[in-house]
């Protein structure tokens, strides 16, 4: 009779794991912690864009001081890193207000679509205008106008294009880290509707 | 999702419902289920990525569990930020003949004091001595004769 009562039991926990294998979970606030984390990458970019262009405002005044570019170029630099930072305070603003345990996901959404957008228009638009005129003005600077006489110029500007493409290279991956971020919380809302 | 995610994801949907059974034995009612349930799943989720397979999925997973249950702070819990879980079922209240006999395992089970609860139901599933002392940190010897007592308590009315 009390093996029977303990098999019931065992009867009865199978019964629930029965029932509750057929239910489907939609575990809200784990798809909110889920997407906290993807948000510290895209922080982590904008982190350390704030960290390049600081870098670069410290260190080209220094490039002036050494006579290798002038101060006119130095300072088009530097304001032209403080644009790009406050760019991208101003992309990653409305994404850094939002309260992801608490916002409706449909705004978190439409938060993050904006971001993806702005932050791909600033790919295909802003840095072209901007690398574009800026590099040109430093190899002229640099392999042109300040290099030693005789050299070959496009030789002497090689490292500044090799620099630059280092620099692209690892501009863009940052980008797609952020993007891809923003896309996989997208996805995920919209997986979860 | 990355990797990581997707298996997570996956292990959760495997063991949804031992998770939820844990929960479920340890709460009164079906917010309280929830709410460990949620524990229970973001406290996987931080030590997903530091399991090292060194015990079996199962066992870490009922032992999570199982930790989250007996230590939370329920006062804290009720005071956190709330987030709707929906799990399209609700053992306390359902009448139908199959939630009644869960109901009826839950009564019994509420009995125990949080240990006792923990062993029982690991027992009831099958579990052997080895595993359950595994998850709950005791000699297999003891799991013995804490499972005799708890039966002699759950045999009296």
């Amino acid at each position: 009779m009390e093996e029977l009562n303990f098999d019931e039991m065992r009867n009865q926990i199978t019964l629930l794991k029965q029932k509750l294998d057929h239910q489907d979970i939609v575990n809200d606030h784990l798809l909110r912690e889920t997407m906290r984390n993807r948000m510290g990458t895209i922080n982590f970019t904008k982190i350390k864009s704030y960290i390049c262009a600081g870098m670069c405002i410290v260190l080209y005044p220094l490039l002036s001081v050494t006579g290798t570019f002038s101060n006119a170029f130095v300072i088009t630099t530097c304001i032209m890193m403080l644009f790009c930072a406050f760019g991208t305070y101003y992309v990653h603003r409305p994404v850094d207000r939002m309260n992801l345990m608490t916002e409706d996901l449909a705004s978190v959404a439409k938060v993050m679509a904006k971001f993806r957008k702005q932050y791909d228009q600033w790919l295909h638009y802003v840095t072209p205008a901007l690398i574009i005129p800026w590099l040109s003005w430093a190899m002229y600077e640099f392999a042109w106008k300040n290099a030693p006489e005789g050299v070959n110029h496009w030789l002497f500007a090689l490292p500044l294009l090799v620099g630059a493409a280092i620099g692209m290279v690892i501009g863009y991956a940052w980008h797609r880290k952020a993007v891809n971020a923003a896309d996989n919380i997208i996805k995920q809302i919209e997986e979860e509707k | 999702m990355d990797i990581k995610e997707q298996e997570f994801s996956r292990m959760v949907r495997e063991h949804k419902s031992t998770i939820y059974t844990v929960c479920y034995m340890f709460s009164n009612d079906e917010d309280e289920v929830s709410d460990l349930f949620q524990e229970t799943l973001i406290n996987l989720w931080k030590g997903f990525e530091s399991f090292r397979h060194e015990s079996k999925l199962s066992t870490w997973i009922y032992r999570v569990a199982m930790n989250t249950c007996i230590s939370a702070d329920r006062k804290k819990r009720k005071q956190g930020t709330k987030v709707p879980l929906s799990m399209n079922i609700n053992l306390y209240n359902d009448e139908d003949h199959e939630t009644k006999q869960v109901r009826q395992l839950h009564e019994r089970i509420q009995r125990l004091d949080l240990v006792d609860r923990a062993l029982v139901m690991m027992w009831l599933e099958g579990m052997n001595y080895e595993e359950i002392a595994d998850v709950v940190g005791i000699s297999v010897k003891n799991v013995g004769v804490k499972l005799v007592r708890i039966k002699e308590k759950l045999k009296q009315k």
